[in-house]
């Protein structure tokens, strides 16, 4: 073990991180005991939907430096993987829910052997084309998908409390499972990716297979938000995929904490519940979180948890602990 | 004993052949200078023999093994590790983990990479800033580090490129007593460097490439009073004074 412990270290750093995560979760848990309005438990569940997307893109462009602007299109793959099993086949959802981490997670390693040999705007670029082109696809595949009409989806649970449970559930195992992942060897091997490629291969690092693998996991994550929600919304439609739900995970991480485990559900919540707060004046929300990610990409390079984090640091420093 | 071999190696960019039909032997425990003037195929190389760089003709053999072609991971976990002149680490944890990384990526067990990390950061006098971000560190203390995270397991072979530039003289000591002391346990080294003094206290052979071949190879001293290594690096009225100067 190191001399002593220090909050800078990887093992404490994601300590506190998940802490902070069960902290957060805890409270979400508490919300449904002081919120009755079922407008806002859905604008809950909707932000816990999109904080399992930020969680699952945060592991890939937080932690492994992965540029992917296909979140979304794999929700809408997911949705796609339950919503086509239960209207073609009526397959129940035990196993339409399996195929929305199954499929994605196949197309995710098609993709990623083909698309992680590249890196920055190339990769940006590349995943993006794909989102488009698939949801292109399905948009016009009527035959198949019924375009933009969406699929029905099968309900999991009917009552809002009920759906509210099963989200924060889910969430929180994917908080749990990302913080178990990130403790293992790969954690660190996606970091030293992430901050050096040619520096992690020169020190043993297979690159391109932990690329593969926090890719694969990365979708997997995503296609299981859009599975559920599609559970929750009874409804799968080729707008789960606009680039500009992408945009809105991005916004997510990048203010709530990019590479840490916090980051995306501060994030997530807050832009959320925030962007239905200015729902009434249009279009200028979008412009709030772009000048927000602007400057907190610019200043804040880890976020509002960076913020609180470094807050807590020197407060410790002055106390004389470290 | 040989422990790697370089036969006619070349790589070409273009129109210039950057390495033109290079030869040379490394034997095991033995620290070799690779000295040259600038452009003279160094590094192009070294990034050959660590996998950087794909040859386009020529051998390498390690242990009488083939290796050419094999990329940088496979060839790290057959224990040829790389520093490189640009320096390389981790810049967003910290210098400890940057440590523990390569020790895990070796087949390092947890306890036993960090017990590991610690005792090379004591030993190249950075366990005062171990907890610091990487990328918080001077650019001394970054070679210092990225010099450690070739030893967390010890390598059969360690290229060093450039590791003295432009670093404080006091760490200059510690890296150069670090080799030494490695070097007398049995330890492999190719040293490139700039710096003829060190290369003349650390390296009993050097071999010295001009325009991509080897110009000249034997005991230090012998290379660097050779009439052809004085004129490739000076010019041709230069004298072996000038090149120590």
């Amino acid at each position: 073990m190191p001399a002593r412990p220090h909050p800078n270290l990887h093992t404490s750093k994601l300590r506190s991180e998940f802490l902070l995560s069960l902290a957060i979760l805890g409270a979400l848990a508490m919300v449904p005991l002081l919120v009755q309005s079922n407008y806002w438990l859905g604008v809950l569940i909707v932000s816990m939907y999109f904080a399992m997307m930020a969680c699952g893109w945060n592991l890939l462009a937080g932690y492994a430096g992965q540029f992917s602007l296909a979140p979304a299109a794999f929700a809408m793959l997911g949705g796609y993987s339950t919503g086509l099993l239960a209207y073609h086949l009526d397959a129940p959802l035990w196993i339409g829910l399996p195929m929305s981490i199954i499929m994605p997670g196949l197309v995710g390693l098609v993709l990623g052997r083909i698309v992680l040999r590249l890196s920055g705007a190339y990769l940006a670029l590349t995943t993006l084309s794909f989102a488009e082109i698939i949801r292109l696809v399905i948009y016009n595949s009527i035959d198949f998908t019924r375009g933009d009409q969406g699929l029905n989806v099968p309900a999991l649970y009917d009552g809002r409390i009920g759906n509210y449970y099963i989200f924060l559930g889910v969430l929180t195992l994917i908080v749990g499972l990302i913080y178990w992942l990130l403790r293992l060897p790969l954690g660190r091997f996606l970091q030293a990716i992430r901050d050096d490629e040619i520096g992690a291969a020169s020190r043993g690092i297979d690159v391109l297979r932990y690329k593969t693998i926090a890719f694969i996991i990365s979708c997997a994550i995503c296609g299981f938000a859009g599975g559920l929600y599609g559970t929750f919304a009874r409804l799968v439609s080729p707008e789960l995929g606009l680039i500009a739900q992408t945009g809105l995970v991005i916004a997510m991480v990048v203010i709530g904490g990019m590479g840490t485990l916090a980051g995306p559900l501060i994030g997530a919540m807050l832009v959320y519940t925030a962007s239905e707060f200015l729902r009434d004046v249009g279009g200028i929300q979008m412009i709030v979180f772009a000048a927000l990610v602007i400057i907190f990409a610019r200043f804040f390079r880890e976020g509002l948890w960076g913020l609180l984090r470094r807050v807590a640091v020197r407060r410790a420093a002055s106390k004389g602990t470290p | 004993m040989t422990l790697m071999t370089i036969q006619s190696l070349e790589k070409r960019f273009g129109g210039l052949r950057a390495v033109d039909g290079a030869s040379m032997d490394v034997h095991e425990g033995e620290l070799l200078g690779l000295i040259g003037p600038n452009g003279s195929g160094k590094t192009t190389l070294l990034n050959m023999l660590s996998g950087h760089l794909k040859a386009d003709g020529g051998a390498i053999q390690l242990d009488g093994q083939e290796i050419l072609g094999l990329g940088p991971t496979r060839l790290t976990r057959l224990g040829i590790l790389r520093m490189f002149q640009m320096t390389r680490v981790f810049n967003r944890v910290s210098a400890f983990d940057n440590l523990v990384v390569c020790g895990l990526a070796l087949g390092m067990k947890e306890p036993q990479a960090y017990a590991r990390a610690t005792e090379l950061l004591e030993e190249l006098a950075l366990a005062h800033v171990m907890y610091l971000d990487a990328g918080q560190l001077s650019g001394g203390q970054r070679k210092l580090l990225e010099f450690g995270a070739c030893f967390m397991v010890p390598p059969r072979i360690a290229l060093l490129d450039e590791p003295f530039a432009a670093v404080h003289p006091v760490m200059k000591e510690i890296m150069s007593d670090f080799i030494r002391r490695r070097n007398s346990a049995g330890q492999t080294f190719v040293l490139v460097s700039h710096d003829m003094p060190v290369i003349v206290d650390l390296c009993p052979r050097s071999v010295c490439m001009n325009a991509g071949k080897v110009l000249a190879e034997g005991k230090t001293q012998d290379v660097l009073q050779s009439t052809a290594v004085i004129e490739a690096y000076l010019g041709e009225d230069a004298t072996q004074e000038d090149l120590h100067a």
